[in-house]
């Protein structure tokens, strides 16, 4: 090699790097301050789709430096990381766990599913790992503060806001130490300070509770309003569906109000607790909910999609009865002998398979709309196709509208609110609690005069709202019921016991609001059979029942019956909790399904 | 910090292993040296015999290793050695080296930009990233220097001036070495200075009293502020000093550590935060339980909780041939509660002398906690302490309670006159008299007393506490530690130099040490590949599992041939690096050192000996295999 040829060779070296420099150049160039300078081609496409570091979320200094510190290496750096906290996780080394949580956060800070996971992870696995319940609030703690990080980092995550609100509920309200938690949480002055910081209104009454500290289902609240904020001002809803995004913050209320009152708050700040959750319940009925199929609905107006059908209805009678009823005709003879049969059996008496054929019947012998329109008269043939239009798009709404109120069980909720914000309900409730207490107190006189009293306002009660069969309530009741029994020490009541009913639903099988109804007609009709309940294991009641007690200890929860939430943790798996309704994790108000 | 079994030998006990030799140290290294001269003398045959000729060959060897021995060993001076060495440590130092420790006082700096300042125990989390950033960087300075030097001296011919003035291939090689650990050291100091300081300063802060309030006879209890992301509450009481304006009194330990408070006149005075660094000196028990029915039983009963992987190695050669297979990891065994089960640790040398403190002999507990049933919620998991002669199980002392304390250590005391049964009698006993045997030792019996709870232990869980020594004493035993792996990484580096260029050294050297990190994950591997149990299998399996995205666990799932062949390929090569690995110096263990420091142990003077040992025996077998390369490049016949 001469050394003409090595300069050659560097020449055209140089040349190929300028050559690579301009598009480098092009591509990268960071946006100008003036107006028309956008910026190199990356640039210009972060700006257009909004994934600039800046409009994310709150740039983050440390981030950056890790990011560019792996070299390259950025997926590598994370993986290991991600296998150290798992080792750490399986040697109980909690403070470095966090550290590596931490630094994860830093590498990842725009996945938001790790922020999520990992909330999760300290939240829910890691405080269960504890045994002090103070530790395990820290824990809890240490996991929400982690999902706030994730939202500051990134603003548009509605999903993350969400979770957020989520966790102050669901982990601090109903965890078995939940009684526990809210009151570190409304004690927690360092974390509200936190909150104050994130911009969610701890002070406001909107977040306060009944002692006038936050209380953490309305600050899960405010958390979820936020949310609710962002969405309107236009951030999609990812990962979730839109009616589960949107029942949470009401149904927090609706839990806030319960849980003061199991804490033993009865009196007109309970009413108003629950007078506010009807509102909210109420205007959650008004929101104008996505939906898969290409309508909005609203929970609330399933009567006036009702009427629009009943109205739809007569004005096709008017114009094609005739031909609907040709057309019920020809559904009906073209039936065979078996399908006839199970028709014409009555339906107490179907075998289950006659019964599920019959249903299936019904369905198919309506005739369709759009069919009878078409072969309506000729003169009224063209409107009647035209109503016909007009009732299957009322129809799917309508259906569509039923279908989403039973995914969140919306009349239950709007029903046990309205139930709840009485008067007698509240003082039917307080007398409960007083009888409970005189009875745990060992005043069996006092607690008698109170129980017959409280049964008999419930009786009233159940009977105007029997969807409270459903409720929690109904447990709770059959357990102060027995606890009667031991004070009155009989085995049986007599016929015009209020609540006999009652309990011949809660024992029989079918536990729905019909039965109810029958058996409370047999009793005032005299004729309703008494029947020997045995006494369950009369026990001590709970603390839950008993409500917090300033700063005595906690009784031993040695309830047996198993509602009480004492078997497992909840949510140990390494999963996130599923979504979708408050209902499917260990809760104490567990409604059952509707018969 | 929970110590595996191998953490509990002794030195001798590690060297010789008297039950079981096949694991000890002693054969190790001795295979080790055997092995690796053998393979060197084979592969020096061969490539003389491809040089020379067969016979040839053969001479050409059976003369180097006469050398060594007649010549080069004897006639290795001192001097030169000193004069190489300096020379060494000059060029390093020429090399602008001491940006490592530039960057490393960088690195303190932004460090509590990833420090978490929340945790519940910062002194460890200090601590540890201390040491560890101080190891990482001293490796990474060890490999640059020492993989450099003799290849550019190879290659810019300078080598010649220095081998022809006569120096031997022994002091080439040994006076690098020894230069390189000096720039080290050199570096390492105030490394460690810095990190001691900079822990030091990092945890200290200070308080403010916020509230205070009389509670009568004198004493004030009270509230400190909200600094450092927690708090502290404090009781004072008076000192009895003349005009009893003086009171003083401790804050509760909180995150660690606790502060002297003392009121002079109105002013508060709030101490130094105390107790977060500290080196404790335990005195470890034998670990033996029962069941429920109160049956002797090796292992506590297993709660099911996830099992950490690992801790083959201390096994040695007995798991290379394959005669010993498990893993040797200590898992928390637990005992249940309400029952006969129990704990009981065997402890030794209980002596008045060596516990003089008349309040007792003081026992701390790391224990763990697990519920079957909630249960009461607001309080801990009580359990009971008791003490047993182990001679005579009939003299037994009445059991002293204690609520669990997770994740911290609870201190206890166990109190010199206790009251007890002694057969059928109830009396005082005397801890020294009645309860320890007269060879000194003594049985505590930890049981759990909530029904339907547990309570977990294991060996390291529980122990006596016969001494303290100083935090920075123990800093100092774990920057030893370091620098023993500097010199380890140092000496082959120096090896890998004299037949490799220098960038290639540097790889091979790096290459050791990712190995020596890595070796427990190698021996899971190997351990699974021996059960043919599906684990995720070797290099080839691996790759094809990610690939294909299929789970660790399942069978492999393609034809038949092809996962023989892959099985045959993989088997050949982790048994390969199993024996590279093997080989090869054990790093993680080396490292867990800083683990006792950051967890407020001694470090125990047996484990600072092994150390030393395994490095000295792979500092000769470097020098030797240096030595040998050296000597039988043209350079320096």
């Amino acid at each position: 090699m001469n050394r003409s040829s090595g300069f050659r060779n560097k020449l055209i070296y140089l040349m190929v790097m300028i050559a690579m420099l301009i598009p480098l150049y092009l591509l990268g160039q960071p946006a100008g301050g003036s107006s028309g300078d956008g910026g190199g081609q990356l640039t210009q496409m972060r700006t257009k789709y909004n994934i600039a570091e800046s409009e994310l979320g709150d740039i983050n200094p440390a981030s950056e430096t890790m990011k560019l510190a792996s070299l390259g290496l950025r997926g590598v750096a994370a993986t290991l990381l991600w296998s150290k906290a798992n080792e750490y996780k399986v040697n109980h080394e909690w403070d470095r766990l966090k550290a590596t949580l931490n630094n994860i956060a830093l590498l990842q800070p725009h996945y938001e599913k790790v922020w999520e996971f990992q909330a999760h992870n300290l939240s829910y696995n890691v405080s269960a790992e504890f045994d002090d319940y103070r530790q395990r609030y820290s824990m809890v703690r240490e996991g929400i503060e982690y999902l706030t990080r994730g939202v500051e980092q990134n603003r548009k995550a509605s999903r993350l806001v969400w979770y957020t609100g989520w966790f102050y509920g669901q982990k601090i309200g109903m965890s078995d130490e939940k009684r526990q938690f809210r009151k570190l949480f409304s004690d927690d002055k360092p974390q509200h300070e936190e909150l104050r910081e994130s911009n969610i209104a701890v002070d406001s009454p909107d977040a306060r509770g009944p002692d006038g500290k936050p209380d953490n289902w309305l600050v899960g609240r405010q958390w979820l309003l936020y949310g609710y904020n962002l969405v309107d001002s236009g951030v999609k809803i990812r990962n979730q569906t839109p009616i589960n995004y949107y029942q949470t913050g009401p149904k927090w209320r609706i839990k806030h109000a319960e849980a003061i009152e199991s804490e033993g708050v009865l009196d007109d700040r309970a009413k108003s607790a629950w007078q506010q959750a009807a509102d909210d319940w109420q205007s959650f009925g008004q929101r104008s909910v996505p939906t898969t199929s290409p309508f909005t609905i609203k929970l609330g107006s399933i009567l006036e999609l009702d009427q629009q059908r009943q109205a739809l209805t007569k004005q096709l009678m008017d114009l094609a009865g005739e031909t609907y009823r040709a057309e019920e005709k020809l559904l009906r003879d073209g039936l065979n002998d078996q399908e006839r049969e199970a028709l014409a059996i009555p339906p107490e008496e179907r075998t289950q398979e006659q019964g599920m054929l019959a249903m299936q019947l019904e369905v198919r012998l309506k005739p369709m709309w759009s069919r009878v329109a078409r072969k309506a008269p000729e003169n009224v043939r063209l409107r009647a196709i035209q109503l016909a239009g007009e009732m299957a798009d009322v129809e799917a709404r309508y259906q569509k509208t039923d279908s989403y109120r039973g995914q969140v069980n919306y009349e239950y909720w709007q029903t046990l609110c309205t139930a709840e914000q009485e008067d007698r309900t509240v003082e039917a409730r307080r007398l409960l609690f007083d009888a409970e207490k005189a009875n745990a107190d060992a005043d069996i006189d006092q607690a008698i005069q109170k129980y017959e009293q409280a049964f008999a306002m419930w009786a009233e009660i159940i009977d105007d709202f029997p969807v409270l069969l459903q409720d929690e309530l109904s447990d709770d009741l059959m357990r102060s019921i027995n606890r009667y029994k031991v004070a009155i020490d009989r085995e049986d009541f007599d016929d015009d016991f209020p609540l006999h009913p009652f309990i011949e639903v809660m024992l029989s099988e079918k536990k729905t609001s019909e039965e109810y109804r029958r058996l409370r007609q047999l009793q005032k009709e005299g004729k309703l059979e008494r029947r020997a309940t045995p006494t369950e294991n009369a026990v001590e009641p709970t603390s839950s029942e008993l409500g917090d007690k300033p700063n005595g200890p906690e009784k031993a929860a040695d309830d047996p019956l198993p509602t009480d939430g004492t078997g497992g943790e909840p949510s140990a798996g390494d999963k996130p909790a599923p979504e979708g309704d408050v209902e499917a994790t260990t809760s104490e108000r567990t409604p059952m399904p509707q018969g | 910090m929970t110590l595996q079994p191998d953490d509990f030998w002794s030195f001798s006990e590690w060297l010789l292993r008297p039950e079981s030799f096949l694991e000890s140290a002693l054969l190790q290294g001795v295979v080790l040296l055997a092995f690796a001269t053998l393979v060197g003398l084979l592969v020096a045959y061969l490539v003389s015999a491809v040089r020379y000729g067969p016979s040839e060959g053969f001479y050409a060897v059976a003369r180097g290793v006469r050398d060594l021995f007649r010549d080069d060993l004897p006639g290795t001076s001192p001097r030169r050695i000193f004069a190489l060495a300096r020379l060494a440590y000059k060029e390093a130092i020429r090399r602008k080296v001491l940006v490592v420790v530039a960057l490393f006082l960088v690195g303190l700096l932004f460090a509590g930009w990833y420090l978490d300042p929340r945790s519940s125990d910062p002194a460890r989390l200090y601590i540890s990233f201390v040491l560890t950033s101080t190891n990482y960087l001293i490796l990474l300075l060890a490999l640059f220097i020492s993989a450099f030097s003799l290849p550019a001296d190879i290659k810019n011919r300078t080598i010649y001036t220095i081998v022809t003035k006569p120096v031997r291939a022994t002091e080439i090689v040994l006076g690098r070495m020894l230069g390189f650990v000096g720039v080290g050291t050199l570096m390492l100091v105030p490394m460690g200075l810095a990190s001691y300081f900079f822990v030091v300063r990092g945890l200290r802060h200070t308080h403010e009293v916020v509230d205070i309030k009389e509670l009568g006879d004198g004493r004030f209890s009270g509230k400190l502020s909200y600094d450092q992301f927690h708090e502290h509450t404090f009781t004072l009481e008076a000192t009895g000093d003349t005009d009893g304006s003086v009171l003083e009194g401790v804050t509760d330990y909180v995150r660690g550590h606790r502060h002297i408070v003392r009121k002079v006149g109105d002013r508060y005075v709030i101490g130094e935060p105390t107790g977060a660094l500290r080196a404790r000196v335990p005195s470890y028990g034998e670990l033996s339980f029962t069941d429920r029915s109160g049956n002797l039983d090796v292992k506590g009963i297993d709660i099911g909780a996830e099992k950490g992987r690992g801790d083959y190695g201390s096994a040695g050669i007995a798991r290379l041939v394959g005669v010993s297979r498990e893993a040797r990891r200590m898992e928390f065994g637990y005992v249940e509660g309400g029952t006969l089960g129990s704990a009981i640790y065997g402890f030794k040398d209980v002596t008045p002398q060596r516990y003089p403190d008349a309040d007792g002999i003081p026992m701390e507990m790391a224990l763990r906690a697990f519920r079957t049933i909630k249960g009461n919620i607001v309080s801990g998991l009580s359990g009971s302490i008791t003490m047993r002669n182990p001679d005579n199980p009939k003299i037994e002392s009445t059991p002293i309670n204690f609520v669990v304390q997770e994740y911290d250590v609870s201190e206890e005391r166990l109190p010199r006159q206790i009251e007890g049964t002694d057969g059928d009698q109830i009396r005082t006993l005397d801890l020294f008299q009645d309860l320890v045997t007269p060879d000194g030792r003594l049985d505590v019996i930890i049981r759990c007393i909530d029904r339907q709870q547990y309570l977990g232990a294991t060996s390291s869980s529980v122990y006596l506490r016969p001494a303290e020594s100083s935090f920075a004493w123990n800093l100092f035993k774990s920057y030893f530690s370091i620098w023993l792996q500097m010199v380890m990484v140092i000496a082959f580096g120096v090896m890998f130099s004299t037949f490799l260029s220098g960038p290639v050294a540097m790889v091979a050297t790096f290459v050791c040490v990712l190995l020596g990190f890595t070796a427990e994950r190698i021996y899971d591997i190997r351990y699974y590949l021996d059960k043919g149990e599906a684990m995720g299998g070797g290099p080839i399996e691996s790759l094809v599992r990610l690939v294909r995205q299929d789970s660790m666990t399942t069978d492999l799932d393609v034809d038949a041939i092809a996962a023989k062949l892959i099985k045959g390929v993989d088997s050949v090569l982790v048994y390969t690096l199993d024996v590279i690995a093997t080989s090869l110096p054990n790093l993680p263990k080396m490292l867990s050192t800083a683990e006792y420091a950051a967890s407020g142990f001694d470090i125990f003077g047996s484990l600072l000996a092994r150390h030393a040992v395994a490095t000295a025996g792979y500092v000769i077998a470097a020098f030797l295999i240096g030595y040998f390369f050296l000597k039988t490049r043209e350079i320096a016949a």
